[in-house]
């Protein structure tokens, strides 16, 4: 049975945490970019740990680890270390850890401990070790720092440390604070404290030590041995283990013997007094120790033996920084002005931009800009000469050797700006109503339908862009099948036009008609306004009819109040069933109306004559040609049969939808009229 | 954009350099760990620079070591001294905005915390940082001007309140 004075426990040293500056991968990349390349070097770096007393065991490298001379700093020892970079993720897993230590223990053993140079020098007993891999496309460092000491001895506390102050007034430890820093740098990792009678001395370790004399003749009970302490708690630091490992080998007179172990802390306001007296008991029999391994692998966040990662991607990746960056711009808006601003509602909104021209590039600018990043395109043309003052996203370089095509330059485009930006192009033909399709290019058009069916089915929103009326049908009828929010835009010489298609809602008849404002369902699509069906427009071109030629500010506007129209609209806890009031500047608008961006109109017309807008509001037509109830009915009953009649005739939708009959009754009263009036001037 | 307050006007690069040096001397004569960064063909390169360790105790009771650095520097536009921090773990990746606020190091209301601090490419460094806006400091720093001892100091004391810095005692008994 143990009695008290037998009483002792295995001393439990306190092992380094490693503590990586960002400059230390910096430098460290840097070197790898520019001088090292492909060559995997050992490098001699340096490291510090700190002995203030209110820092734990922290063991640092930062940019300066590289550099030829360490860099002194107040309350800190510096420590020579290896870096180990492999060029390879295998490499660096594959390769046996324990065996890597024991050699480097080799090395150490035998220039530093069996020489006795730690005695002159004793800093040459610290050392430290880095594995290392880098990925550098990622920016991912792999890493993994050892601090090697011997294994054996198993070391013996007497007693429980106890404060420097039980053994040592204010002014013993006044001076041992002092002299303490008047020690050369090398020589304050190990030294030892004399006290006798009365005085005390901090002297170094080749100053009681003999190198060539194994026969020590020193009063062991009579000195303290000290070392600086990175630990904080009442056990001592890792740099003691190989300080009593080199005891050991180096004099019998240690074996089986107690010695007093004084671990160096320090503090601004007080010096040394929070140092610890360590008593320790050495170990009678000592093997011969260089056989016995070496251990110092740190341990990971999850305590295990393993590497560690510092992911340097969000600090280091240059598109990284280029998508958080942009990303900053609109969470700056949200945090400073508007917090109630969904920003990733915009993320994840995949928008299909119908015409990759002036106003395809300004929506694809303006939607990158709200942090929008899925943006695809439909463009049969190429780009020619004529387009790159107007056509923001396009280059002079776009337009040689018979010009590039313009999906494929718009996407170029706009990953040269965001390289984050999901985005790409589809080159189709879009049929149109009352241009015939002839049976050579049957086939060709189907497959151009399909392809363009499936593209506004894989996205949420569509812009229609284009530069006709009549093309606008068919993605009009399509996307209201589907039931995805449409974006419409239409330029006059000096006028546009941006508005909001409605949905399909299965029972339009039930509906209440309201006086301030039409249900976002149910207001109108570009052709609601129609009483004939898009004509063949190459002639007679009115407002929204041609759109070759218009003022440049013009595009510009559109474009950017179309971006505006639809954050505004997703804002809208209601999105595309937000209301479209009658009168949106009524200073008594209903809250119920406002999205968080305010409220979200019909359409918008705007005149650059005279830099007037207006925001009419119109309900859907029950006889509208291109979203009407009897219209997708006949488009899903009959599908491409159906298309194909409305592309080979002019007036089949007006059949269909029962405008033919329309105008006739329209015709007919104005004959009644006509009749009445006759009468009376006939009295 | 300019400070739109017409009677603050800003210190001038000489003076925010000058203050600096004084500070230097200052902080090592209290033994705070201020650096000073000085190119003698960039003067608007002069930043004052500081690093600390700070520990963080989660709901579990777990605790985490952080290494915080804090850089003052002179910010051109406004003609002010600029505050501007970054913080890291201990494999050097640095902290977002949100993680700053959750170990409690700004000590502003989560209301008014997003108009006070900026990420943005450090004007002298050219790294991501932290950046408290400098709107206001015009203002409050000309209205100390004539009794502040040292304008470094002056403008730590308009930061305190917002961010935890240890400083020592001595700077206020100046």
């Amino acid at each position: 049975m143990a009695t008290p004075e037998n009483v002792k426990d295995i001393i439990q040293y306190v092992p380094f945490t490693s503590f990586v500056n960002p400059s230390f991968w910096h430098s460290f990349t840097d070197i790898k970019f520019n001088v090292d390349k492909l060559s995997e070097n050992t490098k001699q770096i340096y490291g510090r740990f700190s002995y203030a007393n209110d820092i734990g065991p922290v063991f640092e490298v930062d940019g300066t680890a590289f550099n030829k001379q360490p860099e002194a700093e107040l309350m800190y020892l510096s420590i020579r270390g290896t870096l180990m970079n492999k060029n390879t993720i295998d490499d660096f897993k594959s390769i046996d850890k324990a065996s890597l230590l024991n050699s480097i223990g080799e090395i150490i053993w035998h220039n530093s401990i069996i020489t006795r140079l730690w005695m002159c020098n004793p800093s040459c007993l610290l050392n430290f070790f880095i594995l290392s891999f880098a990925d550098l496309k990622k920016y991912h460092y792999y890493y993994w720092f050892a601090f090697p000491t011997p294994s054996q001895p198993t070391v013996f506390l007497k007693e429980k440390s106890k404060s420097i102050l039980t053994e040592f007034n204010e002014s013993e430890i006044r001076t041992i604070s002092q002299n303490y820093q008047l020690l050369h740098h090398s020589q304050r990792c190990f030294f030892v404290i004399r006290k006798e009678n009365e005085t005390v001395k901090v002297e170094t370790l080749s100053n009681i030590f003999n190198r060539t004399d194994n026969t020590c003749n020193l009063d062991i009970s009579s000195v303290y041995f000290a070392f600086t302490d990175p630990s904080n708690n009442g056990n001592p630091g890792w740099p003691l283990r190989i300080f009593l490992a080199a005891l050991l080998e180096y004099s019998a007179i240690f074996h089986g013997s107690v010695i007093k172990v004084i671990g160096i802390r320090s503090s601004k306001e007080v010096g040394c007094q929070s140092s610890q007296i360590f008593n320790v008991m050495l170990p009678e029999n000592v093997q011969c120790l260089q056989k016995l391994g070496w251990v110092g692998w740190e341990r990971n966040d999850r305590g295990n033996f393993g590497p560690k990662l510092s992911d340097m991607s969000a600090s280091m990746s240059p598109k990284k920084l280029a998508a958080e960056s942009a990303d900053l711009n609109i969470k700056l808006m949200q945090w400073r002005l508007v917090p109630d601003l969904n920003i990733e509602i915009m993320k994840n909104t995949k928008c299909l931009l119908i015409g990759a021209g002036t106003l395809g590039c300004q929506v694809a600018r303006n939607l990158l800009a709200w942090g929008f990043r899925h943006i695809h395109f439909v463009d049969k043309g190429k780009v020619s000469y004529s387009n790159p003052t107007r056509q923001v996203l396009y280059t002079y370089h776009d337009c040689r050797d018979g010009g590039k095509n313009k999906v494929d330059a718009a996407a170029e485009s706009l990953l040269s700006i965001h390289p984050d930006v999901n985005t790409g192009g589809l080159i189709a033909h879009i049929p149109m109503p009352g241009h015939p399709v002839g049976e050579s290019l049957k086939a060709e058009t189907i497959l151009n339908i399909e392809r363009l069916t499936e593209e506004i089915r894989a996205h949420d929103v569509i812009f229609l862009l284009l530069d006709t009326r009549e093309a606008r049908w068919l993605p009009t009828l399509i996307a209201a099948d589907l039931g995805k929010i449409v974006i419409n835009s239409a330029l006059g010489f000096d006028s546009y036009l941006v508005m909001r298609h409605g949905i399909w809602s299965p029972n339009p008849e039930s509906t209440t008609i309201h006086s301030t404002y039409v249900p976002g369902d149910q207001v109108g699509c570009y052709f609601c306004n129609d009483v004939t069906a898009p004509g063949n427009s190459q002639k007679d071109r009115t407002l929204d009819q041609q759109c070759t030629v218009t003022r440049p500010g013009v595009a510009a506007i559109a474009g950017a109040l179309a971006v505006e129209l639809l954050a505004s609209l997703l804002q809208h806890k209601l999105g595309v069933r937000a209301p479209a009031p009658y009168n949106i500047s009524d200073e008594m608008i209903d809250p119920e109306f406002e999205g968080v961006l305010g409220p979200v109109p019909h359409s918008i017309r705007g005149f650059l004559h005279s830099y007037q807008t207006v925001v009419p509001t119109y309900r859907k037509f029950k006889q509208c040609i291109a979203c009407s109830e009897v219209v997708i009915d006949n488009y899903r009953k009959e599908g491409i049969n159906f298309l194909l009649n409305v592309f080979n005739s002019g007036t089949y939708l007006e059949e269909v939808t029962g405008l033919t009959e329309l105008q006739l009754t329209a015709e007919m009263s104005e004959v009644l009229t006509f009749s009445d009036e006759d009468q009376d001037t006939d009295e | 954009m300019r400070p739109s307050s017409s009677q603050a006007t800003g210190i001038s690069p000489e003076t925010f350099v000058y203050a600096a040096r004084d500070f230097i001397e200052l902080s090592d004569k209290y033994m705070d760990s201020w650096t000073i960064y000085q190119n003698d063909n960039e003067i608007l390169s002069t930043h004052l620079k500081r690093e600390e360790f700070i520990s963080h105790r989660d709901q579990t009771g777990k605790v985490f070591l952080y290494r915080a650095e804090y850089v003052i520097f002179y910010n051109l536009s406004y003609g002010v001294p600029s505050f501007s921090f970054n913080v890291w773990d201990c494999t050097g990746k640095l902290l977002t905005l949100e993680q700053v606020r959750d170990i409690s190091l700004m000590k502003t209301r989560k209301e008014d915390f997003f108009s006070v601090v900026t990420q943005q490419e450090h004007p002298v460094l050219y790294k991501p940082y932290f950046i408290i806006h400098p709107c206001h400091t015009a203002e409050l720093l000309s209205m100390f001007r004539k009794t502040s001892k040292n304008l470094i100091i002056t403008f730590l004391s308009l930061i305190t309140p917002l961010i935890q810095l240890n400083l020592p005692l001595e700077y206020g008994l100046l």
